[in-house]
């Protein structure tokens, strides 16, 4: 994991269900998605790291309307979480009913997963740890 | 000194030139500014490459008005693009380069289905991070308003509450594109486009164009005794993606811009008399008014169950009926923003007149809340 990281191959990284952020070689911040300067020191060397999968909902919507691309998935979750490395991603949330969004709690512990949608596409997925 | 907007709706057979046109006449002929004193002109539009196919738009739109051989520069910052016009207005004629510009905003948005106008609006998401999950526009704003109820207790039925409050105004309002109330249980139809938001949550998908003319303080005199001064404004960014904020009960870009035009304007939150703020979905107004200051966090929903933000309240918001309900062709939102507050800081606005109207002010934002533009006007005799 030695090589320079590039949003290309995160992206890629998702697809193939191999989830790796960046990180900061100065202070070692963990950041996702990916940006070319820390924001906590300002450095601008990264490299990869690998992440526990241990996240915690920051906040979610159900989504009815989507475009093409999406629209057979409908209805479906998505939700910000913030990994236990204290970088926040935006992804899908799996194992919660759409229809009761009202049972769905900010807080609640997930684990990182992947959800290969009816697009072809794999994303970036969460379900309750 | 002065200012104007066209029709907004559904304009079906005028095209986005002719709009432009119309709003550019009667901002001038209204102020009797010949359209040769003007020197620049700045133009707010968003996407009119998949809108209408065209980019390029400024000298396009200037050429159709009679402004041909003028600077004229477009700028874009999706929702916020007509603000962000103004603002570069506002620096030319500080900066003492220019004494009389226009600032002009349109879209047309109605030529294409309503999937491909979405297709558009989406482009002002973070395609590779967030859009790319599937998370929509009114998504973003869902993921704003889950955060607000859980953490304050809004509920939708305070949401549904800002789109009656913004029909009701704009049933007076004969350039809106809504002019009927609605009844709560109406705004409350259960049509979910990303839960908790409804259909009755969002803005809509309009035509329409705004355009005002500033000018240099010693210019402003030869043309108008009742000047309106821009006395505060401020910019902002914020990160695209709403995975790179801190908190999602808040847009820090507004609390950033606002607290500028403040300070710039030398004026409190409690001194605004009224204000025009970006109610691009219900909830943005109720973040809004708090991240202004006018209300505590968590308090903005409050506010409008008492009827405080009200047209005839003691803090009247979008009395003239917001995004909400006069429509929202992007380009065109902030010049009109800018433009509804001049009116009433003459008491110009008929029956959306609200009663106190010494200082106003307007906020405009962009796209996923990543812009945000607030200016102060103040009028001189105030």
């Amino acid at each position: 994991m030695s090589e320079q990281p590039t949003i290309e191959a995160y992206k890629k990284n998702i697809q193939e269900g191999k989830f790796k952020a960046f990180k900061c070689s100065k202070c070692k911040a963990v950041i996702a998605p990916p940006l070319s300067t820390c924001y906590n020191c300002g450095g601008t060397k990264m490299e990869w790291t690998t992440v526990s999968g241990k996240g915690m909902l920051v906040s979610f919507t159900i989504i009815y309307v989507a475009p093409d691309e999406f629209a057979a998935e409908v209805p479906y979750i998505v939700g910000i979480v913030e990994l236990e490395e204290k970088t926040r991603v935006t992804a899908r949330l799996m194992g919660f009913d759409p229809n009761k969004p009202q049972a769905i709690k900010i807080g609640t512990p997930l684990k990182l997963d992947y959800e290969k949608g009816k697009s072809g596409k794999t994303y970036l997925a969460f379900r309750p740890a | 000194m002065s200012g104007a907007q066209t029709k907004f709706g559904a304009l079906e057979g005028v095209t986005f030139r002719e709009m432009f046109a119309e709003a550019v006449e009667k901002a001038t002929t209204q102020a009797n500014i010949p359209k040769k004193e003007i020197e620049a002109v700045f133009v707010g539009t968003f996407n009119p490459e998949m809108l209408i196919h065209q980019g390029h738009t400024a000298p396009l739109l200037l050429d159709y008005a009679g402004l041909r051989g003028l600077p004229a520069t477009r700028h874009e910052a999706a929702c916020a693009s007509g603000a962000v016009a103004l603002r570069a207005g506002i620096m030319a004629i500080e900066s003492g380069l220019y004494d009389t510009v226009l600032v002009g905003g349109a879209e047309k948005m109605t030529s294409v289905s309503t999937n491909k106008a979405t297709e558009a609006l989406a482009a002002a998401a973070d395609d590779e991070f967030e859009s790319g999950v599937g998370l929509t526009f009114p998504g973003v704003f869902a993921l704003a308003a889950v955060a607000h109820m859980q953490r304050y207790g809004t509920t939708e039925e305070d949401m549904a509450r800002v789109a009656v409050k913004a029909h009701k105004n704009a049933a007076s309002n004969p350039l809106a594109h809504f002019q009927k109330e609605i009844t709560l249980e109406k705004a409350m139809t259960p049509k979910y486009v990303a839960w908790p938001l409804k259909l009755f949550d969002c803005s809509p998908i309009s035509d329409g164009a705004a355009a005002l003319v500033l000018a240099s303080d010693k210019k402003a005199k030869q043309y108008t005794d009742t000047p309106v001064k821009i006395v505060g404004s401020g910019q902002a960014s914020a990160s695209m993606n709403l995975s790179g904020r801190t908190d999602l009960t808040s847009f820090e870009a507004s609390v950033a811009a606002s607290r500028i035009a403040y300070k710039m304007a030398q004026v409190t939150p409690k001194e605004i008399d009224f204000a025009v703020v970006h109610d691009c979905f219900t909830i943005a107004e109720i973040i809004a008014i708090e991240d202004l200051g006018f209300f505590k966090p968590g308090e903005g929903a409050k506010a409008v169950r008492e009827g405080i933000t009200a047209k005839d309240g003691s803090k009247p918001i979008n009395p003239t009926g917001g995004l909400k309900a006069v429509g929202h062709p992007v380009g065109a939102t902030g010049v009109k923003q800018a433009v509804e507050v001049y009116r009433e800081l003459l008491g110009a606005a008929g029956a959306n007149q609200v009663p106190k109207h010494n200082i106003g002010l307007m906020h405009n934002f962009g796209g996923t809340g990543a812009t945000c533009v607030v200016n102060i006007m103040r009028r001189s005799d105030a």
